[in-house]
């Protein structure tokens, strides 16, 4: 773990790391004045950074609204002040006030010391909204955190878990690194696992031209969360569906929208698009990720080079809408543990799914609590934006971070007899909730939806 | 000097003005929205994304569910402000017989006149110093301040504290006809001296002058920002329809998919 100054920061991808993805390391002389110019670039181009940067009162309001704030109590970690970051440096380039009042008005030069905080802070930052949501004004700081992640990202400073992951997109078109051999491998290994567990015959189709839905899981659910696969396999065998895994995309996040929101990002929805067209299916179907499920639907339409000639639509979206209309028999007694659902942020304050995770859950579970608060205001789990670090400083700082949800969890009190379920349908989630609940004790087990909507289903 | 700010001084705040909020709102418009940054609440309709700016401008909604102790101090401050900044105008215009239109008689208009300035005066005074002893007391909140900030808000405290001053001590009263006159005069470019020569009047002017000029290039520019934050994220998004293509789900579980030929599965 590399130090500087008293900072916390995650591992640095390497010079040959950042090679891979495309970039060559801006040289220390060179960072301050390479930042300054993206920095202008960036501020010419996004509406929702610019204002970020021109129209906050200093209110004070997101403080506690922040869960890296309430988890740490580093000032730096307020979002107004984590915008700040960057803000000081904007007034003193960008601004008359700031040009000619200088420390005044709160504007500095910047330095590579500022550089060095920026990659500390805006890796603290979960990208959840929180603060967006609650801004008297609607500032998202996650705007900022984005910008300032892409202009490090320029000039070479990466967390080595992001480059790599980046590296394995570009090679794999997943995240994990799958190849196609260990994805059928990995899906015949789960047929087996149903067979044997529910009893029933699931086949998972890996590139099969002319299906009719392509099933895009998150790469994660082959390893990670097997469960949450094997229920969108249940699932899609129970309603009798035409589909298919691309082997092309395996993978429902996009790290770009993360780190790289031009090349990195758009490199795999090209993929994407690519695939369909081969394939020749009529829908898209999403699997169980957050953020990518906010890149893929809210990001694609702006950055796609291609026509998008599919509507693509979230599994949980699909579920809900056979459950509203009747279609699935799901008996709720089956899972007969007190279940309680982690909002994903991405899912609630991006992408308004907040009703169709209860459409579904409630269907699946007959033992189900609220947690407060919940839906839109929810709190993050600490690990969004994928700052799942394992340095053992970084890690230190992911409990701190879930610290708010530790709190949210218990009072639910489904952990107390140490049977709970957690269901948190967000990769990214599941990965930061996986040792966080054991971290914080809250004896439960973590979930997706879609699991659930599998352990569920009736078949006969 | 008195000359200056009085009949000098006041082109120059209206031009810099003007031109600083246009110069602000250019850089905005000269950006874009790239990406599609919807926010939660999702509104369906465009009543119900009115519904949003309207209870965010209103009633400082968020402020109110998120930080009450804020709210308790800013929202009275902004209703105050907002009246006096009308009455300004409107009590100067009608020389305080505005009420006469709502059927108030002439000593009676000028008595509500009165007594709503001197209101809203001391209220927003109130509010102005709990914001300044939040800035300065509360830790998360002197912890994101700068040097402006605080200045800012004394400032204001001062123009306002000048003009209750000038309200509730008769002997420095202005009275509104000649105030008038005055606005009347600098309206026609033909700036008349300052009445009366009040010095507190003149520093009043003079302070709540430069509070106007410093507007466009502080953090007061909220007032336009919010429009433009809550015009990229508050919009209305429509999912495409759920439903999956040839799926028949009742003929899939006629047919008894997924379920093996060997029988005696253990399927619950
Ligand atoms: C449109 C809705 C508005 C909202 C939600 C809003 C919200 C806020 C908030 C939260 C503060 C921070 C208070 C603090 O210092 O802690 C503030 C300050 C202030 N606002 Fe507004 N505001 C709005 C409109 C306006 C308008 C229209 C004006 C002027 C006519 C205005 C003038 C001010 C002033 C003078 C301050 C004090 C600045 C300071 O603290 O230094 N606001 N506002
Ligand atoms: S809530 Fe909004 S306006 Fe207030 S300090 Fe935070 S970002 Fe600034
Ligand atoms: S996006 Fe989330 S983590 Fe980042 S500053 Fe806002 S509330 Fe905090
Ligand atoms: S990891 Fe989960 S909770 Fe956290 S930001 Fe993503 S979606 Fe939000």
């Amino acid at each position: 773990m590399p130090e500087y100054k008293g900072l916390k920061m995650p591992a640095k991808a390497s010079v040959e790391d950042m090679r891979r993805i495309h970039i060559e390391p801006v040289p220390d002389d060179q960072k301050v004045e390479k930042a300054i110019q993206y920095l202008d670039e960036m501020r010419k181009k996004f509406r929702s950074f610019v204002l970020a940067m021109e129209s906050c009162v200093k209110c004070g309001l997101c403080a506690e609204n922040c869960h890296t704030y309430l988890g740490t109590r580093d000032p730096n970690n307020i979002p107004t002040n984590r915008a700040e970051l960057i803000r000081k440096i904007y007034r003193r380039y960008f601004t008359l006030e700031g040009r000619w009042f200088g420390k005044l008005v709160g504007a500095e030069d910047l330095n590579l010391d500022i550089i060095e905080q920026w990659y500390s802070y805006f890796y603290q930052c979960n990208e959840c909204r929180r603060c967006a949501h609650v801004c008297p004004f609607g500032i998202d700081t996650c705007e900022v955190t984005m910008i300032g992640r892409q202009i490090l990202h320029w000039l070479g400073i990466v967390p080595k878990l992001h480059a790599d992951v980046g590296a394995a997109m570009e090679r794999t078109g997943n995240h994990t690194g799958l190849t196609k051999p260990a994805i059928v491998d990995t899906l015949e290994f789960l047929s087996e696992e149903i067979k044997d567990e529910f009893g029933v015959d699931v086949e998972f189709p890996v590139d099969k031209e002319g299906a009719d839905i392509m099933y895009v899981p998150s790469s994660a659910d082959f390893l990670l969360n097997p469960y949450t696969l094997m229920g969108a396999g249940m699932f899609f065998t129970y309603i009798g569906a035409n589909w298919t895994i691309p082997s092309t995309i395996t993978e429902a996040g996009n790290f770009g929208l993360l780190f790289d929101q031009q090349h990195t990002m758009r490199h795999n929805f090209t993929r994407l698009l690519h695939a369909a067209q081969k394939l020749g299916v009529k829908k898209i179907v999403w699997g169980e990720c957050g953020h990518g499920w906010r890149a893929w639907k809210m990001y694609l339409p702006g950055m796609a080079d291609l026509p998008i000639r599919w509507p693509i639509t979230h599994i949980h979206d699909e579920v809900a809408y056979y459950i509203r209309t009747n279609q699935l028999k799901l008996d709720p007694n089956k899972i007969g543990r007190p279940v309680t659902l982690h909002d994903p942020c991405n899912y609630v304050r991006a992408c308004g799914m907040a009703e169709t995770l209860r459409t579904v859950i409630r269907a699946c579970v007959a033992d189900f609590r609220e947690m407060y608060p919940n839906k839109e205001n929810n709190f993050c789990c600490g690990g969004g934006s994928a700052i799942l670090f394992d340095d053992p400083e970084m890690y230190q700082l992911r409990i701190k971070f879930s610290q708010k949800k530790a709190e949210q969890v218990r009072a639910t009190g489904v952990g107390r007899d140490g049977n709970g379920i957690l269901c948190a349908p967000c990769s990214i989630c599941k990965a930061q909730l996986y040792p966080m609940v054991e971290e914080h004790q809250l004896g439960v087990e973590v979930k997706g939806l879609i699991d659930l909507v599998g352990m569920a289903l009736v078949w006969k | 000097m008195t000359y200056f700010i009085a009949q000098i001084l006041p082109y120059i705040t209206v031009t810099v003005f003007i031109i600083g909020v246009i110069y602000r709102l250019w850089r905005w418009a000269a950006s874009r929205i790239v990406h599609n940054i919807t926010l939660s609440p999702f509104p369906q309709t465009k009543t119900e994304v009115a519904a949003i700016y309207l209870r965010e401008i209103v009633l400082f909604n968020n402020v109110f569910k998120f930080d009450r102790p804020l709210w308790v101090g800013a929202w009275p401050m902004h209703i105050a402000l907002l009246n006096v900044i009308g009455g300004h105008v409107v009590g100067f215009y009608f020389l305080g017989k505005q009420f006469v239109y709502l059927g108030a008689s002439e000593a009676l208009s000028t008595y509500l006149s009165n007594l709503l300035g001197t209101v809203f005066g001391i209220i927003l005074l109130a509010g102005l110093l709990y914001l300044l002893y939040r800035r300065i007391a509360i830790d998360k909140v002197r912890q994101v301040s700068n040097p402006s900030d605080y200045l800012m808000l004394l400032l204001l405290i001062s123009i306002v504290s000048l003009g209750n001053f000038m309200r509730l001590v008769p002997e420095y009263g202005m009275h509104y006809e000649p105030v008038r006159e005055y606005f009347t005069t600098l309206i026609l470019f033909q700036p008349a001296a300052i009445p009366e020569g009040n010095p507190f009047f003149i520093l009043h002017l003079l302070l709540a002058q430069i509070l106007i000029m410093i507007l466009p290039f502080s953090k007061l520019m909220h007032l336009f920002g919010m429009f433009g934050m809550r015009w990229i994220e508050n919009r209305i998004y429509k999912e495409p329809a759920p439903g999956l293509p040839n799926v028949d789900v009742a003929a899939a579980r006629a047919r008894g998919t997924g379920l093996s030929s060997v029988s005696g599965s253990d399927v619950a």
